[in-house]
């Protein structure tokens, strides 16, 4: 176990320390979610809310910068940890893959300190932002804080093991670029950021059905707005539990499947 | 000792511009090879490009599965011991890839050595003698990416040497070095093999170096094996001829008709050349017949003026090969 | 000297591009647009029922929602695609390892760059039809479209945005960074310049900034040709965008020069 920390936190360290390596970095992590969740907001501007659909009634110009905060806080999770996936993927050029595989570390352990990297570089400023912004400019009251923090809690591990997973893809796979824009924007549309996956046509909610995101964006929201039984919240959560063990054994599979296969191919050498 | 018993590997790829009608391929990029590396000792493995040289470390490191065959590091199959062999083995490449160019020389020993699952209080004062082996002292602490050439290579050294392995797996290791640096790296080498008992796998395209270095070679060409043994043994497989070269005061006509009649005794061949008031004689024989040469010219009172013997070496014997095999 | 450059460096790219087109980049920057117009149909239809505020009219100049997110994914998309392919011709030239020897050589800077604007606008104009062309079905309704208006809104903002890249590039080269500079222009572009929503819904301060982005001013345009609106002003916008182009494209060019000197020194430095 301490080994694995041990790994987990190197991990960390040298991510840090690789993609850290000057200040304009900080304008990725803090000016663009800003500008990102500012043009979220405006893009609201141009409608009437008296015509917003009657399952969504507690959207209107009070509730609407916490309801596009909603989205976007959770989103930014989300988002950190693809791009930490695709980083990662960079080692693959850099022949640095090859050699974490060449050593005995527990891959589990590396994508961990990966993903635990982005998350605690990058979206911590963000996060105190937002909520600096709901706190200052919202009138929205939460009925159940405690609740509230536990589903905030719980989006945070699914997006760990979201990125785990895709840290997993993304190795593997030699157009990562690609991948990266299949799985990113789509994710802004369909995961109910902006707009309520219950409004969606069957198809688009097939899609967000496969993000994890719809579920931490509609947990919050539920939780933020909507007054909500025990079990309804219960059954909430254990989806949310439910989706990261399955991620999880996901990413075991494809790490160990993965590198047997490039074992096999020789692929892990090629980019 | 590693040990490679009839090892192949093919890679299948599939190619075509249609997705749905991709044509597979098959190359073989290793074929029934057998070879092993005892500890203490340093193997050479020789070969033109895409002979199989990398492939063959690669499945020997674990990263590469052979196709069949078996590969064995101190008993232990490579597969079914996959993560013991890990901690054991370790490989060294030439080039800049493979460090982080944005952590300092440090933080990627540090790095590399937790992947390893070394604790601090044995890391740290490994780093420390790495460093000072490598000569990275004053830039240990300096972003990679400042680093010339050697210095990454260096840093590369240390890297390998950070798991202290049994088996160094060398792929190229001075490649892109100065003479000095270089010299230092092999007699280093030659002191890791000596004196650490570790045994030592190593590919390059400069010959001195190992001929200088490695107790014995394989050469393969095409995946498969050529050739083995030591440089000297090479030499002489490929060459089976000794040049003996003198110059001499002017020989009469009737010393050389004695000359020729000499060689033929011996079933050698004599080609004598007159040059600035000199001859030169140019001896080659089958055999070695140095002592008879020797008596001959003594006896006939030969005022010798420069006198060689010119064995084949093994950077003659792999060129004369590739001859060959062209 | 001029036309030589600039024959060579459009030919160069013009010949890497049909041999080794990144689909995957092409593929990309198609769903990209359709992700945004997407993004835009289901706010308008599935949230908010098609009602519209009236404040949009009046600000945008027309009721037409969809086809006002189109053209501005668009547009957005050119500006992005030549911007970023220009201003980092030189930065790519130096990771490539081609910039020693191009620097060897007297080119024309100026053909230089123009070669690439015009190779990159060839190949963008493409991908951007075929995106409109996709994004059609969403409600794209090009019914006052004027082809004389169009042309000569599309060639001023083209210049336009090639000042704009030069001084991206400027700024590109002295960083050594691709990244940070460009997807910070690209974002804030994206927020101020009217693309998904009429800049008056923003407070003054990023209306103010954002006039210095030529996009804005590009999409009054290309959308009064394209739908008919008659609230934009339009001669004088054409002769800002020219105006702008020009000073840009100076001072860019300018900077270019210094900042080479700078760059080579870093390099072998």
């Amino acid at each position: 176990m301490k080994a694995f920390f041990n790994l987990v936190q190197a991990e960390m360290i040298k991510q840090y320390k690789n993609y850290f390596h000057n200040k304009f970095i900080y304008f990725s992590l803090f000016l663009w979610p800003i500008l990102s969740f500012v043009n979220g907001y405006y893009q609201f501007k141009p409608f009437d809310f008296s015509g917003v659909s009657k399952s969504i009634s507690y959207l209107n110009d009070d509730t609407l910068l916490s309801y596009v905060l909603i989205g976007y806080m959770a989103m930014i999770f989300f988002r950190t940890l693809v791009q930490s996936a695709w980083h990662f993927s960079f080692e693959r050029t850099a022949g640095t893959l090859e050699l974490v595989y060449l050593s005995p570390a527990n891959r589990v352990a590396i994508v961990f300190g990966n993903c635990l990297s982005a998350l605690l570089g990058s979206v911590w400023l963000f996060v105190v932002f937002l909520v600096g912004i709901q706190l200052t400019f919202s009138n929205v009251q939460i009925e159940n804080p405690v609740l509230f923090i536990m589903a905030s809690i719980l989006m945070v591990i699914m997006s760990v093991n979201w990125g785990m997973l895709l840290n997993g893809l993304f190795i593997f796979t030699r157009d990562s670029a690609f991948l990266f824009t299949i799985l990113e924007e789509p994710m802004e549309i369909f995961s109910g950021v902006k707009v309520p996956v219950v409004l969606m046509p069957f198809w688009a909610q097939a899609v967000a059905a496969a993000f994890p995101l719809t579920y931490a964006i509609k947990a919050l929201r539920m939780l933020m707005f909507e007054t909500v039984s025990n079990s309804e919240v219960l059954r909430m959560f254990g989806i949310m539990l439910l989706i990261c063990i399955t991620m999880f054994l996901m990413t075991l599979f494809i790490l160990r499947v993965g590198e047997a296969r490039n074992r096999k191919t020789g692929n892990m050498a090629l980019f | 000792m590693i040990q490679l018993k009839n090892v192949s590997k093919i890679y299948t790829t599939k190619t075509g511009k249609n997705p749905f009608k991709r044509v597979k391929s098959e190359k073989l990029a290793v074929d029934g090879l057998n070879m092993q590396v005892e500890k203490g000792k340093i193997v050479g493995l020789l070969g033109v490009n895409g002979a199989g040289k990398t492939t063959t470390i690669k499945m020997i490191s674990t990263l590469l599965e052979a196709s069949s065959g078996t590969i064995t590091i101190d008993d232990k199959d490579v597969i079914d011991n996959r993560m013991d062999i890990k901690r054991n083995v370790n490989m060294i490449t030439g080039g800049e890839r493979m460090i982080y160019w944005r952590l300092t020389g440090r933080e990627n020993l540090n790095y590399f050595g937790q992947l390893y699952g070394l604790d601090l209080n044995v890391l740290k004062p490994r780093i420390e003698s790495l460093v000072k082996l490598v000569g990275l002292e004053d830039s240990i602490d300096i972003p990679v990416e400042r680093y010339s050439k050697g210095m990454k290579q260096r840093l590369q050294i240390a890297r390998g040497m950070i798991n202290d392995p049994d088996y160094l797996l060398l792929d190229e290791p001075t490649l892109g070095l100065d003479a000095p640096i270089a010299k230092d790296i092999r007699a280093y080498i030659r002191k890791l093999a000596d004196e650490q008992n570790k045994g030592i796998l190593l590919t390059s395209h400069y010959i001195p170096e190992v001929e200088a270095l490695c107790d014995y070679i394989y050469v393969l060409h095409n995946g498969k094996l050529l050739y083995e043994g030591t440089s000297k043994m090479l030499a002489t497989q490929v060459f089976d001829t000794k040049k003996y070269i003198f110059e001499t005061s002017e020989l009469s006509e009737t010393k050389m008709k004695a000359m020729y009649a000499f060689s033929d005794a011996l079933g050698a061949s004599v080609c004598i050349t007159k040059e600035e008031g000199l001859h030169k004689v140019n001896f080659e024989s089958g055999a070695d017949c140095h002592k008879e040469l020797m008596n001959y010219i003594h006896q006939n009172r030969f005022l010798i003026h420069n006198f060689r013997v010119e064995e084949a070496d093994l950077e003659a014997s792999i060129i004369e090969l590739s001859r060959r095999l062209s | 000297m001029f036309w030589k450059s600039l024959k060579a460096t459009f030919l160069r790219n013009f010949i890497s591009q049909i041999r080794a087109y990144p689909m995957s980049f092409f593929v990309g920057n198609l769903l990209t647009a359709l992700y945004s117009v997407l993004s835009a149909w289901f706010l308008y239809h599935l949230l908010f029922n098609g009602k519209l505020d009236d404040s949009f009219s009046k600000l945008a100049g027309t009721g037409d929602y969809m086809s006002y997110v189109i053209i501005g994914s668009a547009v957005y998309a050119l500006a992005v695609r030549t911007c970023l392919n220009v201003s980092r011709s030189l930065v790519t030239e130096l990771r490539e390892g081609t910039l020693e020897s191009l620097m060897l050589t007297p080119f024309s800077r100026y053909g230089y760059f123009t070669g690439n604007m015009f190779q990159q606008t060839v190949t963008s104009l493409c991908e951007v039809l075929l995106a409109l062309l996709i994004c059609t079905p969403f409600g794209f309704s090009p019914e006052a479209f004027q082809p004389l208006q169009f042309i000569i809104a599309l060639g001023a903002s083209l210049f336009a945005f090639f000042g704009m890249s030069m001084m991206l590039g400027a700024l590109m080269l002295y960083t050594r960074d691709t990244y940070i500079s460009q997807n910070t222009l690209f974002i804030f572009m994206y927020l101020v310049s009217g693309v998904l929503f009429p800049q008056g819904y923003l407070p003054d301060v990023f209306v103010k900034i954002g006039s210095l982005i030529p996009l804005g001013t590009s999409l009054e345009v290309i959308r009064a040709s394209i739908l008919g609106i008659t609230n934009t002003v339009f001669t004088e916008s054409i002769v800002y965008l020219i105006a702008i182009g020009a000073v840009y494209s100076t001072i860019g060019f300018i900077s270019m020069r210094r900042i080479e000197e700078i760059a080579l020194e870093k390099i072998f430095g």
